[in-house]
């Protein structure tokens, strides 16, 4: 299967521009024949919204905006970030992640761990997500994370004990640290956090990050796909705009399963008993 | 502390493009002093914008300091930018001939403020947006004049250290003679910023770093080796400086207030 990772610049608080581009991008990827497109977090809105969060929300079932992504996207699945507001639950505002395919939105993610210290203050402005479930997806069992949560290692296990051959990770991270050799510092945290999520879940691992700059915060790029042995197949330049995309083949998940047990292995059983108890204790 | 000089000119020059264009500017304006901050900016400027898109105003208070003005106009012209010299002598002196004052630091500060007064009219005559020159050091211990030389629409080179805009220059070629410059706000003959400050910028620099970047304590600190009055020094001039970092508060009287809960991005639609 063809993945293709648009790490692009939304246009902060403008949907109306945003999906123009997501339009274009969805058009050349399909005449590329890429069977899966992803693009970055909150990719239809913008990150730095602050204020902006109630005048951004779409309701993916009822929106125009999504009606015009489902037939763009035709014949291909697609991953957008977006700001969620469902007519039933009027005046919550997610910061999600939609899985397209075959016409249909065959899956949303709620973020769960919304950062909030330093520059990040996404507490303030969203409602935490609070599930972690892999859905079937055209290509075979899929996660979806956004950005923070791929950094919460639990979630990525979660993901694995739920079944997922493919965690796809959209994110808006903004770079800090210029003292490495290459890039921002921080884009080795997510290199790591990839090659070390792919090898232990044995599962493809898509990170696709976004580029561009709001109110001084650079985001840092590196956009980048890890195989199930925990090799780096892509990695898009640091900063800048790129389409990356990479044949993957979905096979190699049970050829890496052979060799390596842990998905057989599991025990989500004594992790659920531990966790409970745990959990239990708090405040004893 | 170290810092990877190619990466901060990619990505400054991308700041300094990216910032103008998303407010419809194609041009910078900056204040050259001959000293080392404003020098990396033209720099970095001339790199982002292309040479012809940037004019550096030299402003010196009469003549002064002649050595800096030849080494402003000097770097503008290997730059290729576009220069301009303004004495602000007689606007500065038209107002102390009108209200006397024997206090020098007055007078520095009224020189910040005029030139400000002149990059702000300048800007507005060229279409031109203001290049702050600032660096990380001064603005965490305030050393610099409130809408003077702190005033500016983008600053570059806010998070960068004294120690690393040096660095920064010398990998960007800056003429070695104002590299090795002694730091001076230039207000008055004599005057250094090491000597007023009261600190080494190697020393004030690196305490800067363990306790800011760090987030490391007093005693921390302290512990690492640096002199307990240097360190509480540096101390008292971060905390009595906030008021240079930030808009001034406002009473709050309502249920959505500009600067508590009114809070929309800098770069809102771009």
């Amino acid at each position: 299967m063809k993945a293709v990772i648009v790490q692009m610049a939304p246009c902060l608080g403008d949907i109306k521009a945003n999906l123009d581009r997501h339009l274009e991008f969805l058009d050349r990827a399909r005449k590329d024949k890429a069977d899966l497109v992803v693009f970055p977090e909150l990719s239809l809105t913008g990150y730095s919204l602050k204020d902006l969060v109630p005048d951004a929300a779409l309701d993916a079932a009822r929106s125009p905006v999504f009606k015009e992504l489902l037939a763009a996207g035709r014949g291909m699945s697609v991953v957008v970030g977006f700001v969620e507001e469902r007519g039933d639950e009027r005046g919550l505002f997610y910061n999600s992640a939609a899985f397209l395919a075959n016409r249909k939105i065959l899956h949303v993610h709620r973020k769960v761990f919304l950062p909030t210290f330093g520059i990040f203050e996404e507490g303030k402005f969203f409602a935490g997500g609070r599930d972690f479930t892999p859905f079937q997806a055209p290509f075979g069992k899929t996660g979806l994370l956004i950005c923070r949560d791929f950094l919460q290692y639990g979630s990525s296990y979660l993901l694995f004990a739920g079944g997922a051959e493919v965690m796809i990770v959209i994110s808006a991270a903004p770079g800090r640290g210029v003292a490495g050799p290459a890039g921002f510092e921080t884009s080795r945290m997510w290199e790591l956090m990839g090659e070390a999520m792919s090898y232990f879940s044995t599962a493809f691992v898509l990170y696709c990050n976004r580029a561009g700059a709001e109110d001084g915060l650079f985001f840092a790029g590196g956009s980048f796909i890890y195989s199930p042995k925990g090799e780096r197949l892509a990695r898009a330049s640091d900063l800048d705009e790129e389409v990356l995309s990479c044949d993957l083949d979905l096979e190699l998940v049970r050829q890496v399963r052979k060799k390596w047990t842990f998905k057989r292995d599991e025990r989500p059983e004594i992790i659920l008993h531990s966790l409970e108890r745990i959990v239990r204790r708090y405040e004893d | 502390m170290k810092i990877n000089p190619a990466f901060v000119e990619k990505v400054l020059t991308r700041f300094i493009r990216d910032e103008l264009k998303k407010f419809g500017f194609s041009k910078g304006i900056l204040g050259l002093s001959g000293g080392l901050d404003s020098a990396v900016c033209a720099v970095l400027a001339a790199r982002a914008l292309g040479p012809k898109n940037v004019l550096a105003l030299i402003m010196p208070y009469g003549a002064g300091f002649p050595s800096d003005i030849k080494d402003a106009a000097g770097l503008a012209r290997s730059l290729g930018i576009r220069k301009k010299t303004i004495d602000i002598a007689p606007q500065v002196d038209a107002y102390f001939l009108r209200f006397p004052t024997k206090f020098r630091v007055l007078k520095g500060n009224k020189m910040a403020r005029e030139r400000m007064s002149i990059l702000y009219d300048f800007s507005a005559r060229e279409k031109a947006l203001i290049l702050g020159t600032s660096n990380k050091t001064e603005l965490l211990i305030g050393y610099g004049t409130i809408h003077g030389d702190m005033a500016c629409a983008i600053n570059p080179m806010g998070d960068l250290f004294k120690t690393q805009v040096r660095e920064l220059g010398a990998y960007l070629g800056v003429p070695g003679r104002i590299i090795n410059k002694e730091p001076t706000a230039g207000l008055w003959p004599g005057q250094t910023d090491e000597g007023e400050i009261g600190v080494p910028y190697a020393e004030l620099d690196a305490v800067l770093f363990e306790l800011v970047d760090q987030r490391r304590s007093r005693n921390e600190v302290i512990a690492d080796g640096f002199k307990a009055e240097v360190v509480d020094r540096i101390i008292s001039l971060i905390k009595c400086s906030e008021f240079k970092r930030r808009m001034p508060p406002i009473a709050k009287i309502s249920s959505r207030t500009v600067g508590h809960d009114f809070l929309y991005p800098y770069d809102w639609g771009k």
